[in-house]
Order: structure tokens, then sequence, then C-alpha cells
């Protein structure tokens, strides 16, 4: 951790880099930023928990914490990609907010990636996506050939479909 | 069990060594600065408190040097009495006498004041002129000083509470590590595993039970409450109190403090009549209210008695209808018991006409929500004319409870043993279908019996019983009270009954009201506990 802040302070003269963990929902490629995420872990036993919307998929122990497990394309209603590697796993990124831990689910195994801030746009306002609301996305990163959605997972966390949760 | 003699005085003794530090503390401070206004009136509040204790105790001796102290304290405060070093020779020689007094309390060289010193003491009172003359030498018999700590510790609730999470979590750590030894058939493991289960076991146990109080250190605080309610409603009340020496976790005692002093409020300017109306009635004169506690396994019972003029039951029944809880034909047809539970319910308490007719409903909603939070049960029994008994069913210690595990589907819940009747398997053919829910009559009673399959794959409100989805002949079902009411569960499979250790749901799945929290099994496997509470407030609304 040290080293690694001791290396981005250099970094940060040249030019200043973001540091995302990046996944696979549907087709599209997400991040989120490293210092948001908890822990990657394969995902643990889920125990369905009645009662819940169809998106939070159950509660899980990850490491004696029982929390919340969430699909994010069910959230977001998006289609499943059937292509590609179908591991046996999936993969669960431990998120924290301010005041609880969260799990979400991903399908593929989550990457980290350094990109330039300067390549991430500012999610230009006609991005109108019926299915994400613009608000949990931060901004677009580009890097080569790949386009990155960048999401503000606290939003996400805070949004008030989630902490309305009501039998 | 210590007697409560014993525990009042080993608290004495605590305490009076706390009191002996802080007053040699303070009077060596006051030696430098005789001027300390503030030192004297802390000087004098201990030897005060110290007198009173010594004296509730009945230890005369001790409340006499004590007294004799605060009597020279009091003149030096008022300026009557010189600080000179005469003076303070003797006050020191009398501090340290009550201090070898303290430590010698029933040793077998209990120690008698010296009647120098008591004499020196007297003068000093006594003659405020400047004759210090005759003041004599005290002969210290007690010339080696040997320092000791006191046997008892205060500790911070808090941090017992620390520990009885780490413990939670230890045991679950430890039933899991016994389950993988089972699997792994090694003798050496298996050898290891039980001896820790044993160990975490004693652990539990005695970590529980460094938290234990008397529940007579809430209870005796009432006859002084009870009083000041009485004079206050002129009234004449004969209390009575008994069980003070049955143990409950201290946070439960007073999680409950406040319920059981409201209570006794209510008992006291609602239930109990005034004293000529009791005459007219042949009661006597004094209204009589007991409060009791006893032990039932893990459960503490505290009951509070009133022999006032009680509950009309058809004046909450009106109050039922005219608040619109349940329709006038509905409302005839509740059983005394759930007719009474009716009081609980939040918004009851509004019903003005109630709180006057009947003496309760004020805040009952708020009493039962603090038993809730702790797990526990109350129930109101009351005849019109006769009186009025509240009784509480309370855990003896918060982080472990006895529940039943069943299953549904693929699922496990848990069930607090607290909220549990019965099990019985019913055959499905004596389960009738009463408009979109079942019914079922069991040992002369009519029970609501939810199918809790059926519960968790339907939106709450699309919920409806029918006989057609239930599977096999014969239905197992978890009978489970609350609040006087009763409710049947439909569970797919019984398992086996357990000591869970509750964990609360963390957000945002946290507001989901039918869960009660979470619990990690000995697999390492989640198991949800339900909220009894609010399964069988919802159904019981909805009927």
């Amino acid at each position: 951790m040290e080293s690694q802040n001791i290396r981005d302070k250099k970094e940060a003269a040249v030019e200043v880099k973001v540091h995302l963990i990046v996944f696979k929902l549907g087709t599209e490629e997400y991040g989120v930023r490293i210092d948001q995420v908890k822990e990657v872990t394969i995902t643990p036993e889920i125990t369905r928990m009645p009662k819940t919307p169809s998106f939070i998929k159950g509660v899980s122990n990850i490491r004696g914490d029982i929390i919340a497990i969430m699909d994010l394309e069910e959230r977001f209603n998006i289609e499943r990609s059937t292509a590609g590697t179908q591991s046996k796993h999936t993969y669960t990124l431990v998120m924290e907010a301010k005041d609880y831990t969260m799990g979400f689910i991903v399908r593929e195994v989550p990457q980290s990636l350094s990109l330039p801030v300067s390549s991430i746009d500012k999610a230009p306002s006609f991005i109108q996506d019926i299915n994400i609301n613009e608000n949990f996305i931060e901004g677009i990163g580009k890097i080569d050939d790949r386009l990155i959605i960048v999401l503000d997972i606290y939003k996400i966390l805070t949004s008030e479909e989630i902490m309305e949760l009501k039998s | 069990m210590k007697s409560r003699d014993q525990e009042y005085k080993e608290i004495f003794i605590a305490e009076a060594l706390e009191y002996y530090d802080a007053l040699n503390r303070h009077i060596s401070d006051l030696e430098k600065s005789p001027e300390d206004e503030q030192l004297l009136a802390e000087i004098f509040r201990l030897l005060h408190n110290l007198k009173a204790n010594a004296k509730a105790i009945g230890y005369v001796s001790i409340a006499d040097v004590s007294h004799k102290l605060e009597t020279a304290f009091g003149l030096i405060r008022n300026k009557e009495l010189n600080f000179s070093d005469e003076v303070v020779t003797v006050l020191f020689d009398g501090i340290d006498m009550l201090g070898e007094m303290i430590t010698n309390i029933d040793s077998p060289k209990e120690v008698e004041p010296s009647p120098a010193l008591l004499r020196n003491l007297d003068i000093i009172v006594n003659s405020i002129s400047e004759n210090t003359a005759e003041l004599s030498k005290v002969q210290k018999y007690y010339t080696s000083k040997n320092l000791s700590l006191s046997d008892l510790i205060y500790i911070q609730i808090k941090k017992l509470d620390h520990l009885l999470n780490l413990v939670g979590e230890l045991i679950i750590d430890r039933d899991r590590i016994v389950s993988i030894s089972k699997e792994l058939d090694n003798e050496d493991l298996k050898n290891v595993s039980a001896h820790l289960y044993r160990i975490t076991d004693e652990l539990q146990y005695s970590v529980m039970d460094a938290r234990l109080v008397n529940v007579g250190s809430l209870f005796n605080k009432f006859p002084r409450i009870v009083r000041d309610i009485a004079v206050a409603e002129k009234k004449e009340i004969n209390l009575e109190i008994s069980g003070q020496d049955i143990q409950i976790d201290r946070n439960i005692l007073q999680i409950i403090t406040d319920s059981l002093l409201h209570l006794m409020r209510n008992a006291i300017s609602h239930g109990i009549e005034k004293a000529d109306m009791r005459k007219k009635l042949k009661k006597t004169p004094q209204g009589n209210v007991f409060l009791s506690a006893q032990n039932d396994r893990d459960t503490v019972i505290l009951k509070l008695t009133d022999d006032g003029k009680g509950i009309d039951q058809q004046e909450v029944r009106k109050a039922i209808v005219q608040r619109g809880f349940l329709p006038a034909e509905a409302a005839e047809d509740l059983r005394e018991s759930e007719v009474l539970s009716y009081l609980f319910e939040p918004g009851f308490s509004l019903a003005k006409e109630v709180t006057e007719v009947s003496g309760r409903g004020v805040g009952l909603d708020v009493v039962k929500n603090a038993i809730d939070s702790i797990g526990g049960r109350i129930r109101v029994d009351s005849k019109k004319g006769e009186g009025t008994t509240f009784t509480l069913f309370l855990p003896t210690s918060i982080a472990v409870k006895g529940a039943l595990l069943c299953q549904v589907e693929e699922n496990f819940y848990a069930i607090p043993l607290m909220h549990t009747d019965s099990v019985v398997a019913l055959p499905s053919v004596e389960l009738h279908e009463v408009g979109d829910l079942l019914v079922a009559d069991i040992n002369g009673e009519t029970i609501t019996i939810v199918y809790l399959k059926e519960l968790f794959n339907s939106e709450l409100h699309e919920y409806s019983g029918k006989k057609s989805k239930l599977e096999g002949d014969v239905q197992n079902i978890i009978i489970v009270t609350y609040n006087n009411r009763k409710l049947g569960l439909i569970v797919d499979k019984l398992l086996r009954q357990q000591d869970i250790v509750i964990k609360a749901l963390s957000k945002p799945v946290n507001t989901i009201e039918i869960y009660a929290g979470v619990t990690l099994l000995g697999s390492g496997k989640v198991c949800l506990v339900l909220d009894v509470a609010a399964i069988t407030r919802y159904f019981i609304a909805r009927r």
C-alpha cells in the first residue's frame, strides 16, 4: 500500500491516474474506483432472502460479516451476455459505503486497470440510458479500443430504491 | 447464589473503600490549600454518604465516626473551626480509623474506634474555643499500614458488551470447527474440538454471568417511587416485592426499566381506586400492588399485579371498533385474551374514552416495543373489578437464544423459542379455507395458518392460502404466539432446536420486516431469523 502511494505520487507529477476494477455486465465493460472495493472474492453460497426485490440475490457470509448480495445486471436490466467464456464461478465485488457493505455479482474475473484521468469523459448529458440512471455513471473511460463505463458506486449504494426496501 | 445481604455488604464495602480513598486524596489536598471550598464540600458529601450508607446497612460505629468527622468538616466549612495543625492531625487520624474499620468489616479482628480518637473528635467539635491542649495523643495501634486493593472492580458495561459480542462470534466459529471435525473424522481434531467446545461454553457462561445483576437492583427503587406516585395520587398503596434475588442481564433490566415504571404508574394512578371507593367495594382501603420475579429456565418472568378496578372488556371492544381496528361484529367475536392484546396497538392509547374508562392504554405500545426489542413477551390478564396483571417474559441473557430451526424450500429459518408455543403435524384435510386464509382447529382454538412457502414466494398483499397449493398429506405446523395471539406456520421440514446468536441484518436489507436478524449455523450456512411479531401483526391486521 505504502509503495503504491509513493508510486502514485511520483506519477501524479506526470499524469494523474485512476485505478479501476473493471468487470463486464452484459456485453459492456464497467469500472469502479479501486478504493471503493473492499475485496473481490469467488461468490460464496448465497442464502435467498424472500421478500426482497429480485435484484437482491440474498445474503452471504463473507468472513463473518453477513452482507446483502446484489445482481447489477438485474438491477439495471442489462441483458446477460451468453457469449464469451462461461466460467463455473461468479465473482463478488465487496463494496464499502459509509455505513454498510454490500456485494455485487459479476460473471467474469474482474481486472484491475489504471487509466489517466484525462481519458475519462464526464458522463455526457445526452446519455439518457434508460437502463442505468446517468446519476450512477461517473464518466466514460477510453483506453485503446475499449470503452469503460465508470460507475459511482456510492450513488448506487445510497440510491433510494435500495434504501427503501420494505416488505 | 449469594444472599442479598451478602451482596449489599460487598457493594457497601467496595463503595466505602472508594470513599475512603477519595477522602484521603482530598484531605491531603485540603492541607495544602485549606481555603478550597470545593474540596471541603466534596469531603463533606463523601462523609455524609458514607454515614448514610453505613447506617442503612447497620455498621453503627462507622456511621458514628463518619458523623463526627462530618460535623467537624461542617464546622470548618462554616469557619467555626480553624483548620489548624492539631485539628488536621485529628482529622487524619479519624479518616485512617474509618479506613481501618472498613477494611476489617466482618473480619475476626474487627476494629472498634479508639476511644481516645473519639474523644479528640468530640473535643474539636465541641470546644470551639482555642483550647486544644486537651487533645490526647492517639495511640496508633494500626501503625503498619497495609495497602490493599478492593476485591470488587467497576467495569463499563460497554466493555462487557464487547466481550459478549466476541464470545458470540467465537461460538459461531466453534460450531463450525466442530462440524468440520465430524466430517473429517480425525481423532485428534475431534478431541481438540470437543475440548474447545467445553471451554467456549464455559467462557460464554462466565461472560454472561458477569453481566447478570439482581432484579432487586431495579425492584428496590420501587418502594420510594410507589410512595411518591401514591402521594401524588392521594392513594394509599401497599407494595409487596418478591424475587429480588432473581438474576438477569444488566442491559435487559435497563431496557425494561422505563416500561416497568410506566406499568407501575398506570397501576397506581388508573388501576387502584380511591380509598372511599375501595371501602364501598369491600376492598382494603390501601391498594395492593405486587411486584414479583421468578425464573423459568432461560426466562425471567416479572409480574406486576394490582387489585384495582381491572379492565372492562366491553369498553375495550367498543374502542376497538371506534378506533377502526375491527368492524363491530368481529370485535364481538374476539376471545378475551385477544381483546386485551389490542391495548398494545399503537394508536390505541389515543382513544380518550379508553384511557379514562379502563385506565390503560397510555403508551402501552411503547412498553411492548421495548420488550419486543429484546425478544421478550408481554401478557395482560384482567378481571373487571378484581385487578390487572401484566406479565413480562424476558430472556435471561441477550446474546444466546434458544430457537427452533426449520426449512422452507432450500433455506433454513430460525424461530426464537420465546415465541413458539407448540409443534403439530396436522393432516391437510383438517385445514380449512376461510376467505383467502387457512385456518385450523387446534386444541379447541381456531388458529390462522400461514403457508410459509407461499408467503415467501408471493407479494405480501397477494398472499392467499389455498389448500390446493399444499404439498403432502400432513403439514408440519409451528404454532407461534405473540401478544396473546396464536398463528400457525406451515414449514417444509422441522429440523432441530438449537442455541443461536442473533446478529442484526445490515443495511440495506435491515428494513425487511419479517426478519428479526440472521445467524450463522455450525455449517457456516446463513440462517434467517423470522420476526414472529411482524408476521403475526400482519396476519392479525389482515383478518
